[in-house]
């Protein structure tokens, strides 16, 4: 009996904790799929009474979406690309070679792990228009790249440190060069890592808002995040466009959380996500 | 491995690109945001005059600074402390064995893996006074008599904690349940054996090996929560963010941008900086005495 019963609340409480986290996000793909008149009729309604992709038309039709849906995904895998080779580098670089200061610079980059964007945003923005690339891709991606670069390196340390030295020794025995033993062995091995790090710096690159907000002015550059804000700050709200915008940045990022999410609680341990 | 001839010149070559990025983009600013706190320095134009303390003691007699302060404070502290003790309940639910565990354990984690303007315009539109979901329940359950307007002054502060608290949680979840799987069975059956009720396996073998976690989990997240920028101030609407939710990290990038005083904005970076700073410093000194009395 009482048995019973904690099995019950146990089963309440998850699904109460699986409907506060999803609940609002199908209230949101609810109201995308509205036409203008019911998404604000009261009572409102779970489940639209007329689907119709009208928002999501008008959306790609007569906004700058997918414009900014393009900048963001190149802004976004220019990042992955630019954080992954420079940060492989570092990482196998602080696993496998000897050199003075390797643990100050492991600890060195563990503490800009706590700096914030506000911080370190200001000045950027002063460096960034003395540098003469203020408002464009380029800066945006060279900030993402060094702010995701701490907790890369960290990642990337950690999967790196789970490969067994003696099979780079093995190869180097069999006459294997280092970039060869690097390229066959440690790469293939440290996939699920790479692959992991990745989907965290995009996403990272993705979300973000500040960078953009700051060092982006030309509407034509801007990224998802402050496109769509700029979509909201119309004088009156288009509700149902809006949610429109918000499934549609929603979907890529969840995409990718999906796909790496059996990684995601090895990751984490070893501390691999902010926000 | 054999130390090579060479090795350690490969070794820093190949961690280089990194540490010049990093060093370019977070060291550098950072510097540079120290050297610009003593100056004033208008934020589009190149002309700068040293004023060395003089933006700091203008901070210090600044209502709006000691105002931003201390909501910064109140709101760091609301969100870090219901994001530890919902989410260490939330893990310790998808702990338990259950089935469709896995489905749920990913599905918790959406609101932590979506944007931060998502979230917003999602609870912007649930919490709509007029059409929003939130008050028509309210309405009808017989809870309240008016819809309560969530973004108005009164209550924007609440409706931020809360909207974070739902966006941040996650994070606490997946960080204390990758602990909670690593804890030895051991432990529990040799309490079971010794009668332990659940409150008491909870007190004295869950928590004491939870510890580590939570002291790194509270650190992150209240410094995090203490610098949040977007959710704030995309809550607040952009550039119209009342006084009611303008935090510190608001504050600094008002005075940047909207007043275009680089100088005063880089100065509240830097008092933020060693804030944050110190309270790490005292933070880890309490846990490692702490830490002395318990072993």
């Amino acid at each position: 009996m009482r048995r019973a019963l904690i099995r019950t609340l146990l089963y309440a409480a998850a699904l109460g904790l699986a409907a506060q986290a999803v609940l609002p996000l199908l209230w949101m793909l609810s109201t995308s799929l509205k036409p203008a008149r019911e998404v604000f009729a009261t009572p409102p309604a779970f489940v639209p009474a007329a689907p119709t992709l009208e928002n999501f038309v008008r959306l790609v039709r007569d906004t700058a979406f997918l414009t900014y849906f393009w900048n963001s995904v190149a802004v976004a895998g220019l990042t992955v690309l630019l954080t992954m080779a420079v940060g492989a580098l570092g990482a196998y670089s602080l696993t496998r070679f000897a050199f003075p200061g390797r643990e100050l610079v492991a600890k060195l980059i563990l503490c800009t792990y706590m700096f914030a964007p506000i911080m370190i945003v200001i000045p950027v923005y002063i460096l960034a228009r003395r540098l003469g690339i203020v408002n464009t891709h380029t800066a945006l991606v060279l900030s993402y790249a060094s702010f995701c670069l701490p907790f890369s390196l960290w990642l990337l340390r950690a999967f790196f440190l789970s490969i067994p030295i003696e099979l780079e020794e093995a190869a180097h025995v069999d006459g294997a060069g280092r970039g060869r033993a690097v390229l066959y062995i440690v790469l293939p091995l440290a996939l699920p890592g790479l692959i992991a790090t990745s989907i965290f710096t995009f996403t990272l690159a993705w979300n973000d808002y500040i960078f953009t907000r700051i060092l982006i002015a030309s509407d034509e550059l801007k990224t998802l995040p402050v496109g769509v804000q700029d979509l909201f700050a119309a004088a009156v709200v288009d509700w149902g466009l809006v949610m429109a915008a918000g499934m549609l940045i929603t979907i890529p990022a969840l995409a990718c959380f999906m796909a790496v999410q059996r990684h995601l609680v090895a990751g984490w341990g070893t501390g691999g996500l902010k926000g | 491995m054999r130390v090579r001839a060479g090795a350690a010149v490969l070794g820093v070559l190949w961690i280089l690109p990194a540490l010049v990025l990093i060093g370019a983009l977070i060291l550098y600013p950072v510097g540079y945001a120290i050297w610009l706190s003593f100056l004033d320095k208008h934020s589009f134009f190149p002309a700068e005059r040293w004023v060395g303390l003089g933006n700091y003691l203008k901070i210090a007699r600044d209502v709006e600074f000691w105002d931003s302060l201390w909501k910064s404070a109140v709101y760091a502290a609301a969100t870090t402390g219901l994001q530890l003790v919902l989410g260490v309940a939330a893990a310790l639910v998808l702990h338990a064995p259950f089935r469709g565990r896995t489905a749920i354990r990913a599905l918790v984690l959406f609101p932590y893996m979506i944007p931060t303007i998502v979230a917003v315009i999602v609870w912007r539109w649930l919490l709509n006074e007029t059409y929003g979901v939130v008050d028509h329940l309210l309405l009808r359950a017989g809870l309240v008599r008016e819809p309560i307007v969530w973004l108005g002054v009164d209550h924007m502060m609440t409706s931020l904690i809360a909207v974070s608290v739902w966006q941040f949680t996650p994070f606490v979840v997946v960080s204390v349940l990758a602990r909670l799987q690593t804890i030895p069975l051991e432990l529990y059956e040799a309490a079971r054996v010794d009668g332990a009720a659940a409150w008491a396996r909870f007190r004295h073998i869950t928590l004491p090996q939870l510890r580590a976690v939570l002291f790194v989990v509270v650190l992150l997240r209240s410094i995090w929560m203490f610098t949040k920028f977007d959710t704030v101030w995309l809550w607040g609407e952009g550039a119209g963010a009342g006084r009611e939710i303008r935090t510190l990290p608001i504050y600094a990038y008002m005075r940047t941008f909207t007043y275009y005083q680089a100088g005063f904005g880089a100065a509240l970076a830097v008092i933020m900086f060693v804030m944050l700073m110190a309270a790490t410093l005292v933070y880890f000194r309490l846990y490692w005495r702490e830490e002395e009395v318990v072993a």
